[in-house]
């Protein structure tokens, strides 16, 4: 059995590669991509390779090799692909083409909210967006009798049932793998609060009350949570999930799909969806949003602009979105929002609406330095308030040397 | 020692404890690395279950319709237990018999790569054909037992074309390997020869060299490579190269950050080669070169073999460099295996890393069955004495 | 052997020494006294963000970088003397909780955190390795012959496999319920983490090195044993020796210099631990002074690096190899001197 199905697996990758059969044209112009490497950025590359001639390259090492390679001359790749956080750096070297000129050639098909406009001009066309939300077992908050939580508070009341009716391991999971991903979940949290992250002169504005509360309230889970909490990321969720080990979790859109996937979770259809929980009463959703999206690189020919840029938008049609429908919230016409959707729609409609992630050099710096920082708080070495002193100081040092604060 | 003396003979106490240390050792050394190929044999559900009686047996790869009968089993552990009598017993005969001095490394590669190709063939070529109809005919013993499915190898040699990573490990790794050995016998070489404090110097620079976390050099050749077509226009003109994604670039920087190691191991091998025999050939009119290429070249083989070795495991092992310095399309299998965990991936993914972390077990597992005797009669023969 | 020759046998292999070790080394050096930042400028900049279904506009007060004539950013260097040291090393603080008298303060900051780990890990498993190695040896040597084959060949394979992968398999036997965690629950009876607290991680982060390193130890152990002076041992022997005096006196001597060799090849291994900081996702408990390196080097989302601290943090690391290594390389100078005189 195994040798047929080898040569069978061989035998459909060969066709694969040489199929132009879904592109409604060929492509003749060389064209690279690097990206991140997540589920729909491979459902677009392979959507755009089947014209010919392109090369993705979804790379987890991207933030690292984009700017360099977007700043050679010629740019070693023609597309990228970024969200609002690393778009940043290609924008503030300008290595990025405005786009209104193609846009208006082969955009038709795009709606107005698809455009990225930085100062009015085209700079990046967004495919999906992405938010943390709150994902939840039904059937065990139906059990208990427990209404979907909208605010935190609620969250850990309902935790503390679920953790009395002893049917899960954990109540909650959480995203806090200390680095990036705690960093995220701190974002999340303070603007919740009605904290402003920045004050206008650079500075860092996290030292302050809603700071403060963030912190504490970011505790306060832990005792609901799986105590090695500190190194579980999305995935290590997600798998807490499946295995039926944790009831809710603050989690990302991008991965509702995998619950309801058979191969691998013992809970399919047991999930839903809702709102991001608010911090407090009357605010928004204590999440951000976040959207994905191409740019084009500028240190390239206006004929290869042109032919990458057809290529894009023929690698994010409906077709594409069609057979791909739940693997991201897409933005792109022809989605069709699922049961898995309706928390990150409820997220984003929410009035007052969640911000979006800035993209700015200072918000960089600040979540190197709360990834870093935050730890040390929750494993109790140091009390917040002395946290929040740290993170001002490393903050301070960090936008110094990069000279964003004299 | 076969010849042992009598008061050498050993006590029951002594024997016994230093052969169940021994016993221990062996499980805690292989353990982790016989659970992850179990694993990446399982459906994601059972491979990271939680009870190891579930990973072992796996109950829900069983219910989704892959596994072995008691015939199987029985059948399967048969053949493995003759492929490995005869790996350690008939091949090396085999090998003996068909190769001859120099050419015994060769030999040995060869007959290694067409055992193993025989064994995958018998194993899961012919044994599969065999089975099916025996288990039709014998009922009971015939129903799958033991939940084990191959998708997850299918899926990586297949779907995800790992044997173009499997190549471009193969081209880095011999590149790293042939480079490193001959620029790095002729430095030994003068280094064990030479009595200056020059000499002296280097080496200890270079064991300074070593001693540098590699981080901070990798990270300081990306701009370069990246730019090196700019930088270079100059010089070269319009046949400048991108540096960035070359596997030769990476050969060369991966050859340089091993130097240091191997002038050091190949330095004590040549001392341990009496400057006398070179000398000698001086005074029959040789050349250093040509006494270096007739006299020392062939009594070298076991400490070079030795060096190559350790010089192979950084080229294949390595992880920083090739995932920082090579494009998706020149990708070795550390880094792309690396690839199936970043931020956004499945539990799927993680059990097909697993299988593809297992299938680049396998080339090492066959190179040190390989040179096994070769290592550590290279290293008797004086490549570490410090 | 003239000099003209020496050269010649050399040039390659240091010429690739010069390019990718010694100028690269030299850039960090010159680095780590300087700051290079991009000219910056306040503009005001209206950015429109998709939401689900409609747009939100936000107009503000962007800190952005300006672009040369030459279509890249502009930066200046600034010659800093100590400053990227100061900030890595943060005396200020050293004192301040030297002077309070709480010295656990010092361990809060980051390279005096990386630095206590790093030590304690290098120094802690060297007598490990060279320990675990040379009983092994021992043991194999002792063993049957027709064992000897696969027991060397299994005793290799945490030695040989890759580092990465090695790490990640022992990580999954004892993360979240994982089978070995699970076992040790059964046994004690009680709910175990190894990931939540540091010493437990650290623990691992022992073992995982012993376990990948002790193989290679061993190796180099027994190629040692087989050109033990049988001589030697038989007329101890006679002497009347027992086998731990034996042990003492005539094997350990004669693997001396493969002891010293291993020591000093494990030292510089293990100071510049970061696959295991990794490979266990200890950031929040435990930080190595390379995994700080790397963590300077790391660009964030914004693309900003801290290059300057990063070239610091290296340079201390460098200074703190060498200091180890003047002890076993002491020996290396004596026999130089000895065979150069002999």
């Amino acid at each position: 059995m195994t040798l047929k199905r080898l040569a069978l697996a061989g035998a459909i990758s060969v066709m694969g590669s040489s199929a132009f059969a879904a592109c409604s044209y060929e492509n003749t112009t060389e064209i690279k991509m690097l990206s991140a490497g997540f589920e729909a950025w491979k459902a677009v590359a392979d959507a755009m390779s089947e014209c010919g001639n392109f090369k993705a390259e979804l790379d987890q090492e991207f933030r690292t090799k984009q700017p360099a390679a977007f700043e050679a001359n010629p740019s070693l790749y023609h597309l990228g692909g970024v969200s609002n956080g690393t778009v940043t750096p290609l924008l503030n070297a300008k290595t990025i083409r405005p786009l209104d000129d193609l846009v208006a050639k082969y955009g038709a098909n795009l709606s107005p909210n698809q455009l990225i406009r930085i100062d009015g001009k085209i700079m990046a066309v967004a495919m999906m967006v992405n938010t943390q939300h709150l994902m939840y077992r039904e059937d065990i908050l139906a059990d208990l009798d427990i209404a979907t939580p909208t605010s935190w508070d609620e969250v850990y009341a309902a935790a503390a049932k679920i953790k009395d009716a002893g049917v899960v391991d954990y109540p909650l999971g959480a995203t806090m793998k200390s680095g990036w991903n705690l960093a995220q979940e701190f974002v999340n949290m303070y603007p919740g609060f009605g904290g402003a992250l920045f004050k206008n002169d650079n500075t860092t504005g996290v030292n302050s009350d809603a700071g403060l509360k963030a912190l504490e309230t970011m505790k306060a889970g832990l005792a609901f949570m799986d105590p090695e909490v500190l190194v579980s990321d999305s995935t290590y969720v997600q798998q807490q999930f499946q295995q039926g080990k944790i009831a809710m979790a603050n989690l990302w859109a991008s991965r509702a799909a995998a619950m309801n996937d058979e191969a691998e979770s013992q809970v399919a259809g047991k999930i839903k969806m809702a709102a991001a929980p608010t911090a407090m009463a009357g605010g928004a959703p204590a999440t951000t949003l976040w959207w994905d999206g191409i740019v084009v690189a500028a240190n390239i020919t206006d004929a290869e602009a042109d032919a990458a840029f057809k290529l894009a938008m023929e690698g994010m049609d409906s077709d594409m979105v069609q057979a791909n429908n739940d693997a991201a919230i897409w933005l792109v016409q022809g989605f069709q929002p699922g049961p898995l959707s309706q928390g990150a729609i409820a997220t984003a409609t929410a009035n007052p609406a969640p911000p979006a992630y800035p993209s700015t050099t200072q918000m960089g710096l600040l979540h190197t330095v709360l990834g870093n920082e935050i730890p040390a708080f929750l494993t109790g070495e140091r009390d917040a308030a002395a946290t929040l002193v740290a993170i001002e100081e490393a903050y301070t040092t960090a936008a110094k040397e990069a000279g964003v604060l004299k | 020692m076969s010849n042992t003396s009598k008061a050498m003979r050993q006590s029951l106490a002594l024997r016994l404890s230093s052969n169940a240390f021994l016993l221990f050792w062996c499980i805690v050394a292989a353990f982790p690395i016989l659970w992850i190929a179990v694993m990446s044999v399982k459906s994601p559900v059972d491979a990271f279950a939680q009870s190891p009686m579930d990973v072992i047996f796996g109950p829900n790869t069983l219910a989704r319709g892959d596994g072995l009968s008691v015939i199987d089993i029985a059948l399967g552990l048969i053949v493995l237990f003759f492929a490995i009598r005869w790996m350690f017993t008939r091949l090396p005969t085999w090998v003996a018999r068909y190769s001859t001095g120099s050419g015994r490394v060769i030999g040995w590669l060869l007959g290694a790569t067409a055992y193993a190709l025989v064994f995958l063939l018998v194993f899961f070529g012919l044994l599969p054909l065999v089975l099916a109809p025996l288990n039709a005919l014998t009922g009971v013993l015939g129903e799958p037992v033991l939940g084990l499915t191959t998708q997850h190898y299918v899926a990586v040699w297949g779907e995800n074309e790992f044997y173009r990573n499997f190549m471009n490990s193969m081209l880095v790794t011999a590149g790293v390997v042939t480079i490193s050995l001959t620029v790095g016998t002729l430095a030994g070489y003068g280094l064990a020869r030479s009595e200056s404090d020059l000499a002296f110097w280097l080496l200890i620079l270079a064991l300074i060299f070593r001693a540098l976390p590699h981080s901070v050099l990798v990270a300081g050749y990306l701009p370069w490579f990246i730019n090196s077509a700019e930088i270079l226009r100059p010089i070269f003109g319009d046949l400048s190269p991108t540096l960035y994604g070359q596997p030769w670039a990476v050969i060369a920087v991966l050859v340089a950050i091993n130097q240091p190691f191997t002038i050091w191991m190949l330095r004590s091998f040549f001392q341990n080669i009496p400057a006398e025999l070179d000398e000698a050939a001086r005074v029959d009119g040789c050349s250093h070169f040509q006494a270096f290429r007739r006299v020392i070249m062939p009594v070298m083989w076991p400490g070079v073999i030795t060096t190559g070795l350790f010089s192979f495991l950084l080229g294949y092992n390595d992880f920083l460099v090739t995932s920082l310095l090579l494009d998706a399309q020149n990708q070795t299998m550390v880094p792309a295996i690396a690839g199936y965990f970043n931020r956004e991936t499945t539990t799927t993914d993680q059990v097909e890393a697993v299988a593809a972390a297992v299938s680049i077990t396998a080339p090492l597992f066959l190179l040190v069955m390989v040179f096994q005797r070769q290592i550590v009669s290279g290293l008797t023969a004086g490549a570490v004495k410090g | 052997m003239n000099f003209k020759t020496f050269f010649a046998f050399v040039a390659p292999s240091v010429f690739m020494m010069i390019l990718f070790i010694a100028l690269p080394l030299v850039s960090v050096f010159i680095q780590s006294f300087q700051i290079t930042q991009p000219v910056m400028q306040q503009l005001e900049v209206e950015t429109c963000t998709p939401g689900f279904i409609t747009q939100t506009c936000v107009t503000e007060l962007k800190t952005l970088p300006v672009i040369g004539e030459d279509g890249k950013i502009q930066t200046t260097t600034e010659w800093v003397g100590l400053q990227s040291y100061r900030n890595v090393l943060q005396m200020d603080k050293v004192w301040q909780a030297l002077s309070s008298g709480r010295l656990a303060d010092i361990l809060q900051i980051d390279f005096w955190k990386a630095l206590r780990f790093t030590l304690m890990f290098t120094l802690l498993t060297l007598p490990l390795v060279i320990g675990v190695g040379l009983l092994i040896a021992l043991a194999v040597n002792n063993a049957a012959r027709a064992v000897r084959g696969p027991v060397i060949f299994v005793s290799l394979l945490p030695f040989i496999i890759t580092p990465v992968i090695g790490s990640l398999s022992i990580y999954w036997l004892f993360v979240g319920d994982g089978i070995l965690t699970a076992m040790m629950e059964q046994w004690s009876g009680t709910n175990i983490s190894m990931f939540a607290q540091s010493w437990t991680i650290e623990l691992l982060m022992y073992f995982y090195r012993v376990w990948h390193v002790a193989p290679f130890a061993f190796v180099i152990f027994y190629a040692g044993l087989q050109t033990v002076n049988m001589d030697t041992l038989e007329s101890a022997v006679i002497d009347g020796a027992s086998r731990w005096e034996r042990l003492r006196h005539v094997i350990i001597p004669h693997l001396m210099p493969l002891i010293v060799f291993i020591a000093l090849i494990h030292l510089m291994d293990c100071y510049r631990v970061f696959d295991e900081i990794i490979g266990f996702r200890s950031q929040a408990h435990v930080i190595s002074l390379q995994w700080l390196t790397v963590d300077f080097l790391t660009p964030d989302d914004a693309g900003n690096r801290a290059i300057a601290r990063a070239s610091a943090s290296a340079m201390l690391t460098m200074i703190g190899i060498v200091f180890l290594l003047i002890l076993p390389l002491r020996r290396t100078w004596r026999d130089h001197k000895g065979s150069a005189h002999s």
